[in-house]
């Protein structure tokens, strides 16, 4: 996407934590989900985490024009990459078959307005039985499902294969004074906001199936679309589509079928 | 209008009996103290056990002064402070648990309060035990588990033994003013920031593995991490991180396979699995 500057791989102090880490897990799961892990055939190992403090650039926006900030597209997909990146080699450090319930955010502190943390954090798990559920590149999986959501899936015959995502920030036009002016007192759609939100959701919905693509997935599932402005005032919008693609398991299906209830705890 | 004098001697004198144990004493036949729901107490007496008394631990450390905001390397004073409080809390809730014969504590309140000065833990929970156990076993558990956690856990075959927490508080170091100047316009990572959280995290963490090492667990469940620098010094990071230690215990597990069921609930066809992990 652009430069990647810093340290590729995972700072000094990564992983003295995981060595200890052999006959004891970590976790975040809850209890719910720990038992449903468990339940589905996996074991936790440990709780990884991905983390990147990143120093976003300045690009100039023009006021009167739509377009994408590639620079701050750039380092929002860099940043997230840097942590889901050294969350993943945490996992395989343990010898993990995938992480489920993982969660991206991005944090800002007292540091400034230009820099923000950007961590992935979830629950490393590997398959009870030895079989090996690593996706297609080799990697372990990654997951935002929560462990209610896995087991569920894994009920269908599915099992994840990544965590994908596609981002654009982009610069919405204001609207000249001539438009604001015909527009008064009327019933009008706004067409030149109408088509940049368009276009902005579309770009970033096709990154995210791109990624979706290169997993040979057969499907994205859970897809979040989420719209933040974060530091950059009203008119600069990132757009992030965040989905568990997900591929057919070689196991039979053994779907049951819910049973239907009705609560009396009001 | 009572008289403030007597007032405040019931007062002192309420103190007084606290700090001996006192008011634990007729604990039985007064009755049960619990913040435990209706449900809760419920499901603990369906796997066999019953919530006894609210029980609390609480200690205060003194930070020695630092400077917080110029420095390298791990502020080991803070640290210190912060593990220490933590462990003397949670020796208190245990010291109350056993004086109410109780085999357990869950649903502890884990509540750090860290300032420049001092650091404040407080452990309030509920002491459980065995329906009709009046035998204080060796060292009772703690837990932050709800009391349905708790149960569920029970069933499927594991204890928990204890709370497991560590915390390290690192300084981040400041950038020289050239970098800072040139990287303004720049897609950079701030390797300080990233270096100094990984450190303390790390260091965390591992604080965290060997206290749970160190009661016999098998694992940690219900990790809950907090981070970040602190309000009074933007240039050093703290890292905690706390969950309930469990053991796989010789009972046989009876844990149920889960039923899929569909909810007609009106309000709750929306159904948000976000919610489920933040209900927790």
């Amino acid at each position: 996407m652009s430069e990647n500057p810093g340290p590729e791989g995972l700072p000094e102090d990564a992983g003295h934590r995981l060595a200890e880490l052999r006959n004891l897990f970590t976790s975040d799961l809850s209890v719910n989900e720990f038992l449903l892990i468990k339940e589905a055939g996996f074991h936790p190992l440990g709780f990884v985490m991905g983390s990147s403090i990143y120093h976003t650039g300045i690009q100039a926006r023009k006021w009167s024009k739509s377009q994408e900030l590639t620079k701050l597209t750039g380092a929002m997909y860099n940043a997230r990459e840097l942590a889901m990146t050294r969350m993943e080699e945490e996992a395989q450090q343990l010898d993990a078959d995938g992480v489920v319930g993982v969660r991206l955010d991005v944090n800002y502190y007292e540091w400034g307005n230009d820099s923000a943390e950007f961590i992935a954090m979830g629950t490393a798990v590997r398959a009870e039985n030895g079989v090996s559920h690593r996706n297609k590149l080799g990697m372990p999986f990654t997951s935002d499902l929560s462990g209610q959501d896995f087991w569920t899936l894994m009920q269908t015959g599915y099992i994840p294969a990544g965590l994908v995502m596609g981002t654009c920030v982009y610069h919405i036009a204001h609207r000249g004074l001539a438009q604001t002016i015909s527009s008064v007192g009327q019933n009008v759609e706004l067409p030149n906001f109408t088509q940049a939100l368009y276009e902005a959701r579309e770009l970033a919905m096709t990154r995210m199936q791109d990624e979706g693509g290169r997993l040979d997935a057969a499907g994205i599932v859970g897809v979040r679309l989420e719209e933040k402005s974060h530091q950059w005032g009203s008119h600069t919008i990132e757009f992030l589509a965040l989905g568990t693609a997900v591929v057919r398991s070689d196991g039979e299906l053994t779907l049951p079928k819910p049973t239907t209830i009705i609560s009396l705890d009001h | 209008m009572d008289d403030p004098g007597a007032r405040r001697r019931e007062i002192r004198d309420g103190v007084r009996k606290l700090a001996a144990g006192g008011y634990l004493e007729g604990a039985e036949r007064q009755g049960v103290t619990s913040d435990l729901t209706i449900d809760e107490s419920l499901i603990l007496h369906s796997i066999g056990w019953e919530p006894v008394e609210l029980v609390c631990g609480a200690s205060t450390y003194a930070v020695p002064p630092t400077l917080w905001n110029w420095g390298s390397g791990e502020i080991t004073s803070a640290s210190q402070a912060y593990q220490w409080a933590v462990r003397d809390a949670g020796q208190k809730l245990r010291a109350e648990c056993l004086g109410v014969l109780g085999h357990g504590v869950v649903g502890v309140h884990f509540d750090v309060e860290f300032e420049r000065h001092f650091v404040n833990a407080v452990l309030v929970g509920t002491a459980v035990s065995p329906v009709g156990d009046h035998h204080a076993p060796g060292v009772p558990f703690v837990s932050d588990l709800s009391g349905r956690d708790f149960a569920l856990l029970h069933q499927a075959g594991w204890d928990p033994v204890g709370l497991a927490a560590g915390a390290s508080f690192v300084y981040a170091p400041r950038r020289s003013a050239r970098d800072a100047v040139r990287q303004t316009a720049q897609n950079v990572e701030l390797t300080n920031y990233t270096e100094a959280l990984y450190s303390a995290r790390e260091s965390a963490m591992e604080r965290m593995q060997q206290t749970a090492s160190q009661l016999g667990a098998h694992g940690v469940v219900g990790v809950s991490v907090s981070e970040g620098p602190m309000e009074f010094a933007a240039h050093a990071v703290r890292f905690a991180a706390w969950g309930t230690a469990v053991r796989r215990s010789e009972r046989q597990p009876v844990l149920a396979p889960p039923v899929m069921v569909l909810d007609l609930d009106d309000e709750r066809l929306a159904f948000d699995p976000t919610s489920l992990r933040a209900a927790r």
